[in-house]
Formats: C-alpha cells, structure tokens, sequence
C-alpha cells in the first residue's frame, strides 16, 4: 500500500501536526491529477452498483471511476461485470445513458457487437484485418470486480488486496444495512452536483456536526448513544439507534421520521468506504451515495434509494415517501450538509490548514472505536491519503 | 444496446384525443393561478406557494424524469397531503433557516396543453424553464421541465389540487431548497 514519493513530481509541505490538513490539496490541479492516477485507478475498490440497478441479464448501469467511465453489465449467465465503457477497437463510449437494457452492446462508430458477457461478437469488415487479427483479443476490457450482499464493487488495479479482506469489519453491518441478504428493488434516484472538491464532500457526509441540523436536534441525535469505528482499510462504520420515533410534535405529517414498524428500533446508521463511497441505514430509507468527482472542484454524487424484494405495496409506498424527502439534497435532515461541502471549498483558497478537534488527544491508528460524535476518526483516512499521495510530513 | 433512459420523450398526462375545448375564461383563471405560483417561488413566499394548493389530498410532487419515465416512486420532494405541504413550509422557513446558500429563482412557463375532465378538474400541462441567481450574483439554468396539474377552476379563481413538476434535469447544478 505504501508507495514511494521518490519520483513524486506534486509536492505538498504536509503539518507536522497531525490532527491538521493543508487546504491546497482541496484545489491544487495537480494533487487532483496524482489523486486520480494513485488511489481511483490505484488499488482501492470502488462501489459502481447494486444488483436492483440492473435486475435482468441484458441491463446495464455506466458510472465513472474518477474520471473513467465504466460500464456494468448484467450478463445472459447471471453474473455483473464491470467493463471499460471504450470499445476496444478505436475506443469509443460505448453507452451514454445512465440505465438500459439490450440483448448486445454495439459500438455506433464501425458497428462492433458484443455479447452483454463482454466476447466480441460482430465484425463487419474483418477480411481486410490484419492476418493476425484474433477475435478473442477484442473483448470488452474488464475490470476486477466483485460482488457483496449485491453491491458491485470494481478496481482498474490489480494490486488491491481481495475485496473479503479489504472490506474487513464492515462486511458484516452492509449485510446489516440491507437486512441481510441485499435482496433489494431500486427505488429510484437523486442526483446532485456539489461545487466541492471529493475529499471535502468525503471529510463532512461521513461525519458533521450535529449542531448543523436542527432536524437531527429534532430527532435527538445529539443525545443519541453510537459510536463509530474504523477499519484497518480506513473504512468508516457510525452505528445509532434512536431512542423512540417522535418529533415533539413539529411536523404534520411525521411520517419521514416515523418507522413504518413501530416495534422496531430506528438506526441512524453509516458506512463510509474509502476512498468516498457510503452505504446508510435511516429509518426505512436504504440508501447508496455514488460518487465520483468532476474535477478538483466539483463532485456528482447519485443518491440511489432501496426497498427489499419482499416489501408490501404499502411499505414499498412507505420508503419512497420517507426517502424522497428525508436524506436527499434536499431532503428534511440532510440539505443542510451541502452547504457545508461548497463554503468550504470556496474557503479553501485561503493560505494554511484545517484543523480537526473533536475527541483528538493524540496520533490514532485503526483499527479503533470512538463515540459517534467524534470528528477525529476522519484522520485515519487522511492518514491513508498523505502515504498514498507519498506526501511527506515536514 | 437501446438507450433507455434520459433522452425518451416524456410520458404526457393529456391524449390527443382528451382535448375538449376549455373557455377562455377558464384558461384565463388557470392562468393567473400559474402565474401567482411562479410569482410565489421567486419571492420565496412559501406560505404563498402554500396557498394555491387546495383540498388535504393535494400533492406536490417534483421529481426527475428519469424516475418518472422508469416507473420509480422517488422524487425529489414528495408532498402528497396537505400537511407534508405544510411542512415544507417549515422546512424552509425553520428548520434549514440560516444553514444553507440562499439563491433566488426567476420561473418561465409556457402552457402546453389542456383538458376538462369528466370530473370537472382540468389537467393542464406547461413547460418550465428557472434561472437561478446566486448570492455571489451569477446566474445558471437550475432546472428545466414540464408540469402536469390537476387545477380546480371556480368563480373565485383557480386552485392546486396536485402539481407534479417532472425534471428534464436529472443532475441537479445545485441542492434545491425551495420547490420548483
């Protein structure tokens, strides 16, 4: 995982102080450059679906890693694979919508098909070929890709480590998150542009301050017993139950914080996947937060929302009601969040650093366990960051 | 590989052959209603937009076409009684207060088609086109799209009873705080 700076042509002067972030690698273009080369097509994994996405053999979802788009398909035998959305001949984009569905993938410039398995199918014109023009060699090009409790996650490395022991204690709370068996429908999507660099929007979704939100007052998450750990692979877990539903009698409709079985405890719960990946568990709502950034300044993130197979009409209703207005970009509990993302990129062009403060008392490493307010756990990625970057402490 | 989804064209809620004449003057009741609507927004009144829903079944619902046009339920603010109404009005006015970047919106609408139905409501659909300003004074596209509405038309004037705002915009330039 360590990797040399000896050829490192960015230099950042990282603090000495190690609860403090220099806020040039919120904008420097070539931090965003090196960023992009070692940790989204370095050996980190990096969630690009959920099987209810794309629920039939013939579906396919794009999304991007970094900057490079990726195309997942629901091959005739079962199995999701992730492809470079490029064909392989003279590398044009080979999907351009979010979703859809056929029974080939076919490349609109020479008229190249390929099976949704990914094999080169259709060649017109192959006679004049070169003699040593081998079919087999003009798949689709695949990433690694592994599929857990349905989540599709995919690596253009071959260096990162299997995804079992890269995922490591989170494995058990995503099986949690969705009720165990990832068994899901899609619900539907949000999306959203934040003009924030990745690791700002990374640094205050996985963790903010209760203080922000009236509406998390309202639900008495700051009095909320949680906590949170992180994993040796700088994974985030914030585990919350609330007490009792109940909004002191502030809404008309309390319906979007109340839980559709009311025996049942309501989690308030997060896993935040390094390097910007999240998975939460709120209420009824199952959500998924695609992420990837534009540029060093602006970042789109995909709010895809989830029922399970086996839901009633009416609880199906129930989640999107909940879920379309309570932990979106807009949403009752959440809008209050972006603001935060965009204040403090535009901030970040001021000379010098943050600084993290909440439950610091000294160097930290993971695997470790904190209250769920803690603000220092965000260290143990910056840790992982500044080794990857091959940034050097002055 | 068919392309599903994003570029189809938009499911509309008036057929062809619905198209009864609607009088003038009740075209011209649906729209002053539209206009106090937008008129609403981009005051930022929200107990005005508040006001021209009518009935405790009255919906609000703004939601990306994606969504719509693939049958998905999740929208981007689902209001369908009069009380989540209610509570958007607080949303915006309480609860985000003084938490978020405010921006001010300018709406354009262009009635598209209408119909009476058996009931007695209209179905009207209007294109919608809303610039935003920012506090740092430049303005972008926020969204745009089509609405469809079941308006009650009356002596008094026009009301709501369910408005659904459908997003051509699937990526949103921004975080909406008021509706559209």
């Amino acid at each position: 995982m360590r990797i040399s700076n000896a050829d490192n042509t960015v230099n950042i002067r990282w603090p000495s102080k190690f609860n403090e972030i220099p806020k040039e690698v919120f904008h420097r273009e070539d931090v965003y450059r090196l960023e992009l080369e070692r940790i989204f097509m370095g050996p980190e994994w990096h969630m690009v679906a959920h099987r209810a996405e794309l629920a039939n053999p013939g579906d396919y979802k794009t999304f991007q890693i970094g900057e490079a788009p990726v195309l997942i398909v629901h091959g005739e035998d079962g199995k999701l694979r992730v492809f470079q959305n490029a064909c392989p001949h003279r590398g044009t984009q080979l999907a351009t919508c979010p979703r859809g569905s056929g029974r080939k993938i076919e490349c609109p410039y020479h008229r190249w098909t390929f099976k949704n398995t990914g094999e080169l199918a259709g060649i017109p014109g192959v006679a004049d070929f070169p003699k040593d023009f081998r079919k087999e060699d003009y798949g689709l090009r695949e990433l690694r890709s592994a599929e857990v409790y349905g989540i599709v996650f995919a690596t253009f490395s071959a260096d990162a480590p299997e995804i079992d022991e890269w995922l490591g204690e989170t494995k058990p709370y995503i099986a949690h998150f969705l009720d165990g068996d990832g068994d899901l429908t899609l619900l539907g999507y949000q999306k959203v542009l934040f003009d924030s660099n990745w690791k700002e929007y990374g640094d205050n979704e996985g963790y903010h301050a209760p203080l922000l939100h009236v509406a998390a007052r309202l639900l008495r998450f700051p009095k909320t017993r949680g906590e949170q750990f992180m994993t040796t692979h700088a994974h985030k877990v914030n585990l919350t139950e609330l007490p009792e539903p109940g909004d002191a009698g502030f809404l008309r409709d309390p319906s979007v914080i109340m839980p559709f079985d009311a025996t049942k405890r309501i989690q308030a719960s997060v896993i935040q996947l390094y390097p910007i990946s999240l998975i939460l568990r709120n209420h009824d709502t199952i959500t998924m937060r695609f992420v990837f950034p534009r540029s060093v300044d602006c970042t789109e993130v995909h709010y895809a929302y989830f029922g399970r197979r086996e839901d009633s009409a009416e609880l199906s209703s129930y989640r999107a009601r909940q879920a379309s207005n309570l932990l979106g970009p807009s949403g009752f509990i959440s809008l209050e969040d972006g603001a935060v993302f965009n204040r403090i990129h535009v901030a970040s062009r001021t000379p010098g650093t943050v600084a993290f403060q909440k439950g610091v008392t000294g160097p930290i490493t993971a695997p470790i366990t904190m209250d769920k307010g803690e603000e220092a756990t965000n260290l143990i990625r910056w840790e992982r960051y500044r080794q990857t970057m091959g940034f050097e402490r002055a | 590989m068919a392309e599903a989804a994003g570029l189809m064209e938009a499911p509309t809620l008036i057929s062809s052959g619905d198209a009864s004449p609607v009088s003038p003057a009740v075209l011209a009741r649906i729209d002053a209603l539209q206009v106090r609507y937008i008129r609403a927004l981009d005051l930022r009144d929200m107990a005005a937009w508040a006001a021209s829903f009518e009935g405790g079944d009255a919906s609000y619902i703004c939601i990306a076409r994606e969504n719509e046009e693939q049958g998905l339920p999740l929208a981007i603010m689902l209001d369908d009684n009069q009380n989540r109404i209610s509570d958007r009005v607080q949303y915006v006015t309480k609860i985000w207060a003084g938490t978020f970047e405010d921006y001010t919106t300018r709406h354009f609408v262009q009635r598209t088609a209408e119909a009476r139905r058996a009931d007695g409501l209209f179905e009207v659909e209007t294109n919608f086109l809303v610039a935003y300003t920012t506090t740092r004074g430049q303005s972008e596209v926020l969204v745009s799209g089509n609405y469809k509405d079941v308006v009650q038309v009356g002596e008094a004037g026009a009301t709501f009873r369910s408005k659904r705002a459908v997003l051509d915009t699937a990526v949103l330039p921004r975080y909406l705080v008021y509706p559209v």
